[in-house]
């Protein structure tokens, strides 16, 4: 059962892989909310779509590799690149020009290389809890992650040690579980917690693997074409993202910075209410 | 931080006990969320307070024994007739010559009550898993005696006079396990056992040991029940059974909403649900 059901579903395929969409309402402007790293699928948007919907046409797509889409091992396709060719080709599909885009942490560089490379096509992104390489706390966790992330795991392995290649092809859930525990550090989340549990086990360990294949994002390319209004949630809580991280990138593109207090990785999905206000609110202002 | 503040609020003596009320919005007809019973005070009705009363004038109140309201000592002073004298007594403070009347559990049953005597004040009722006293009780509840002293405190042997006077908190946090047995029920439980710590063992156990409804057959009471009446009930309620109101809805003529798969706390945890059949509900007696 689900609050909103899509107005249109369909799906388009890109250089020889499907990509699912769907359609909801039609109003204007159009509000494409982008998928994140693969282990979840845009279901993530749930609490965003049927209040979105009520005064905008809302365009979502699965990414390669969950959902809706064609898994594939191919790195190529989970590149900052290819995610922005795949919204392209579901605008063009569903006839949509231009939108306002909302990209979740990874989803933060798809919506960031997708503006940068197509700035036409955008009218303005939300970047929410972006996983950027921009801030030193943040940035020395994650290589010192990359570092390790090929290497035996110990046998006692705890917390981000766990985001290892082998370990995901040996625990697979228990990796997800650990991660989504860190997503959803605020209370109350149980229901959250087990939604994206549920939506991470419709990938698996391979698909992630090809992912992690991909080549580091190069800042240059990510915010060199950005001309359009930016705006950036970042939780002050969040254990995934550092939110400095957040701060940084609202500082290097001239955006506005909403930081929520005790939040997590996923606002959009903890406090609601509070995200699509300030969504509308931001999205009325540059549609004026 | 809330949804929605009180318009009004003040206090209205009714026999030395002093009870605190609110008022939200100024629509027509006035709803009455009638509390629970002293276990819990009128923030159990938040998820329904900010929806309702943008179309409605919505009355809420503590129960005697918790939040604001007064704290009377002794059983007699929990008699059902005092709770029920006491959404009486509200309504006169608030000028509120007729009202819905909603209640969940025994402030089910009670509205229930003030409906049959009081047809002239109560435009209908909507009753959420309400005890009936029509016998018809879930078989974990009546292993247990309520006042001997027991071997054990297993699981529903907490619901046990000792064990409440002496592990008073434990005592409500295993109990709002019991109320929230819907998955994510966290917040709720959360919310429930603060509420509980707003009273004491000894309230508690004296509404316990009180005469929850008139001590007639109960049966012929609700034959002569004229209001329209909508009751809500989940079947895998762990409190109160579910066959219960699939009775009393016999027995009135009411309608009876099952909602599969449901505990015991349905404002909370079905709250869009529960709101519009209100809402629905209201319109068609107010019409």
């Amino acid at each position: 059962m689900r609050a909103r059901y899509p107005d249109e579903t369909g799906s388009v395929t890109r250089d020889g892989l499907s990509l699912g969409y769907e359609v909801y309402g039609n109003g204007d402007p159009t509000i494409l909310l982008m998928p994140t790293w693969t282990i979840i699928h845009v279901r993530f948007w749930k609490y965003q779509i049927p209040d979105l919907a009520r005064r905008y046409r809302v365009v979502t797509f699965d990414g390669p590799g969950n959902g809706l889409s064609q898994r594939t091992t191919d790195p190529d396709r989970y590149t900052p690149d290819a995610y922005a060719a795949d919204a392209i080709a579901v605008l063009d599909a569903v006839g949509v020009d231009r939108a306002v885009v909302v990209g979740l942490s990874r989803g933060g560089s798809y919506t960031l290389r997708l503006a940068s490379s197509h700035p036409d096509r955008v009218s303005a992104i939300a970047l929410v809890g972006p996983a950027l390489p921009l801030a030193p706390p943040y940035l020395e966790r994650v290589t010192r992650t990359v570092e390790r992330f090929l290497k035996p795991y110990p046998e006692d392995v705890t917390g981000w040690d766990k985001y290892n290649l082998a370990y995901w092809h040996d625990h697979y859930e228990d990796f997800v579980r650990f991660f989504f525990d860190e997503s959803f550090n605020e209370p109350h989340s149980t229901k959250a917690f087990e939604d994206a549990v549920r939506w991470a086990m419709e990938t698996g360990p391979e698909i992630l693997e090809a992912e992690s294949k991909t080549a580091p994002t190069d800042l240059d390319d990510l915010f060199g074409g950005i001309v359009c209004p930016v705006l950036v949630f970042h939780g002050n809580s969040d254990r995934i993202v550092d939110h400095a991280v957040g701060v940084e990138a609202a500082r290097i593109t001239n955006g506005s910075l909403i930081t929520i207090g005790d939040a997590g990785h996923m606002p959009m999905v903890r406090d609601p209410v509070f995200f699509n206000l300030a969504l509308r609110d931001f999205i009325e202002r540059v549609a004026a | 931080m809330r949804a929605r503040l009180a318009d009004k609020d003040g206090f209205v003596a009714r026999d030395g006990i002093n009870l605190y009320y609110e008022i939200y919005g100024d629509g027509d007809p006035t709803l009455v969320l009638v509390p629970t019973w002293c276990l819990i005070h009128s923030r159990a009705w938040k998820m329904q307070i900010p929806y309702l009363s943008r179309h409605y004038r919505v009355v809420t109140y503590d129960p005697r024994g918790n939040g604001k309201s007064g704290r009377p000592r002794g059983k007699s002073e929990h008699s059902w007739h005092h709770y029920v004298d006491d959404i009486l007594a509200v309504m006169d403070a608030t000028g509120t010559t007729e009202a819905v009347l909603v209640g969940l559990s025994m402030s089910g049953l009670w509205s229930n009550i003030a409906a049959v005597l009081h047809p002239d004040r109560v435009m209908g009722v909507v009753s959420l898993a309400p005890p009936a006293g029509l016998g018809i009780v879930l078989p974990h509840r009546e292993v247990h005696s309520y006042t001997d002293v027991l071997d054990t405190d297993e699981d529903w042997a907490k619901d046990n006079v000792h064990f409440i006077r002496d592990h008073y908190r434990e005592y409500v946090e295993w109990f709002a396990t019991k109320i929230f047995s819907d998955p994510h029920s966290t917040k709720q439980i959360e919310d429930n056992i603060a509420w509980s710590l707003e009273t004491d063992a000894d309230s508690l156990i004296d509404s316990d040991l009180a005469d929850v409804r008139p001590q007639e057959d109960m049966a012929s009471f609700y034959s002569r029940f004229t209001t329209p009446l909508l009751l809500i009930h989940g079947d895998a309620d762990l409190l109160v059974a579910h066959e219960s109101s699939v009775e009393l809805a016999r027995l009135t003529g009411g309608t009876l909403v099952t909602f599969r798969g449901s505990g015991h706390g349905l404002p909370a945890r079905e709250p869009v649900r529960v709101n519009l059949l209100i809402r629905d509900f209201v319109e068609r007696v107010a019409a």
